[in-house]
């Protein structure tokens, strides 16, 4: 029954989709045909250009929110214990609160006048007003803020997993913190940080509202450019060609990913 | 160990747990700073009605501002409307198939389905809109709350598929074996055995269907009409002319509600989880 539903809902629209993208545009509607034309199209240019962009920001944006949620499971696996739950609670809540408006909010608290600004020159970091919204970092701080607590989810389970013992052995072993963390935790917790990867990575790459919202129009992105195609453009199969890349990228980081984590799945069954 | 190298690496301990304590608390406040302040702006009086980041002054009249708006009141119930009715299905499909990925005879099928679930989880949910904005156009069905329902369970379904799997797989298979040896039919052993001690892990997993639904953008910007306007594509059209303070008070209102249905999730987790444990063991 699930299969069913999800056959009908999920699957069929993404063969549509896969179909549409071979076919040759009319003005709001698609001739089945088999064409690479609007490959093409989605692969030069502007297209492309925007494509490109997408992928390296995700990636960039990616791991920039990896290395923020690191410490922060880190922290939470190792050093606590009476408060550990809500200590991860505080990090997980804010994710179900709506995305929008807490990107709102964010608009407002980076804007000309708004809080951030008040805070940097009251501790002397910056002068006079701050003009960060509509910029490229405006966008990364947004993708940053959004996906940062499901990075931390997957990286405080595995953290968490690791026997304090063996922390403590390669310790009285004579191996330093660095070294112990470099050594022992790291390798441990490759399956978390590709979950982290997996799970920021790929939404990102799809992003439509942090860039509209924060970056205005300059900067578009992937998501962007395909929602323009279908609801502005009405080209119906440069817009599937281009929805096809993605799903193509979004396979490409999963087959690394999996690959890099192979071992583990193995030990774990 | 001479007491001075004690000394040292106790104070590194020391450095290194308050730098990542700091971290902490700086990601805390980083994660939580925009909620506050949509909640402190939902109180700014603002300017000419227009909502202003320099705070202007303290009022309440957004609060039945917003009631009274009967757009945003009516994105709220078709919202509401849309969110039931995602959860409700999603709750269904979901827990059939988190039971199916643990539970099935087949092996392959126990494989296929968790990777199906794991790609509903990964396709960029712009990918799936414009898929079903297509079927929709090919097969000329008129949008309306049922469709744009159908765009938002896949999400849902894998987010309940999931919970209620994490949970079948600390179920005592002996126990569903011992019901069959019994003479309890496959039917029976699901409903009696089976089904309550997933209780939780199914309410859990409905809870968070429906806040996913609720909050859901992407795909109600892409399947949403002018009859069938949720909450999100309400405020996401708003920002053309800048938000009113009405929508901040709306939406605190709102995030006062889902904190309260979340909380209301862990205490029916918790709740849950403990009797079943008494009545086994008596």
């Amino acid at each position: 029954m699930p299969a069913l539903w999800l056959a009908v809902f999920f699957l069929a629209p993404l063969a549509f989709t896969v179909v549409f993208s071979f076919g040759r545009p009319t003005f709001g509607g698609v001739v089945p045909d088999f064409t690479l034309d609007n490959y093409a199209a989605a692969l030069s240019g502007f297209y492309g250009a925007t494509f490109l962009r997408t992928i390296a920001f995700a990636a960039s944006a990616s791991a920039l929110c990896l290395g923020a949620a690191l410490p922060v499971a880190y922290f939470v696996a190792r050093h606590t214990r009476r408060h550990r739950a809500l200590a991860i609670a505080l990090i997980v809540v804010p994710y179900f609160s709506s995305f929008l408006i807490r990107l709102m909010s964010l608009h407002m608290l980076m804007s000309r006048d708004g809080a951030v600004q008040g805070m940097l020159n009251a501790l002397h970091l910056h002068h006079g007003p701050l003009d960060v919204l509509d910029t490229r970092t405006a966008v990364f701080i947004g993708m940053v803020y959004g996906y940062l607590p499901i990075a931390v989810v997957p990286l405080f389970v595995v953290i968490d997993r690791i026997p304090r013992a063996l922390i403590e052995a390669s310790r009285d072993l004579g191996a330093s913190r660095w070294q112990t963390f470099r050594f022992i935790t790291l390798p441990m917790i490759r399956p978390g940080i590709a979950t982290a990867i997996l799970l920021t990575m790929v939404p990102m790459l799809g992003e439509l509202v942090v860039p509209r919202l924060l970056g205005g129009d300059r900067g578009m992105l992937m998501g962007q450019a395909i929602s323009a195609q279908y609801l502005q453009s009405q080209n119906y199969a440069l817009g599937s060609a281009m929805a096809v890349l993605v799903l193509v990228a979004v396979a490409i980081i999963v087959a690394v990913l999996a690959r890099i984590t192979r071992g583990f799945a193995e030990v774990g069954r | 160990m001479t007491a001075r190298e004690y000394a040292r690496t106790g104070w590194k301990e020391y450095a290194t747990h308050a730098s990542l304590r700091l971290w902490y608390a700086a990601a805390v406040v980083f994660l939580f700073a925009p909620i506050v302040a949509a909640l402190v702006y939902s109180f700014n009086l603002g300017v000419l009605g227009n909502e202003t980041a320099t705070l202007t002054g303290w009022t309440l009249q957004w609060y039945p501002a917003a009631w009274n708006d009967l757009t945003l009141r009516h994105s709220i119930v078709s919202s509401l409307d849309v969110a039931f009715w995602s959860s409700l299905l999603s709750v269904v499909i979901g827990s059939a198939l988190g039971y199916a990925i643990v539970r099935h005879p087949s092996g392959r099928v126990r494989h296929l389905l968790a990777a199906l679930t794991y790609i509903l989880l990964i396709v960029p949910e712009s990918v799936i809109a414009v898929s079903l904005l297509l079927l929709y156009s090919v097969t000329r069905i008129s949008l309306d709350t049922a469709t744009l329902v159908t765009g938002i369970t896949p999400m849902a379904i894998a987010v309940v598929a999931l919970v209620v799997r994490a949970r079948m797989l600390t179920l005592d298979r002996r126990v569903e074996d011992a019901a069959a040896d019994l003479g309890s039919t496959r039917l029976k052993t699901l409903w009696f055995i089976v089904l309550p001690q997933l209780t939780p892990a199914v309410a859990a997993g409905g809870v968070m269907a429906y806040t996913f639904s609720f909050d859901n953008l992407v795909v109600s910007a892409f399947l949403s009409t002018p009859q069938v306007t949720t909450l999100p594509v309400y405020l996401y059209g708003s920002l053309q002319y800048g938000p009113s303070p009405t929508v901040y008070a709306a939406v605190s209102a709102v995030f006062m509600f889902t904190m309260l249905m979340l909380g209301l999730a862990a205490v029916l987790y918790r709740l849950a989880r403990r009797p079943f444990a008494a009545r086994i063991t008596p």
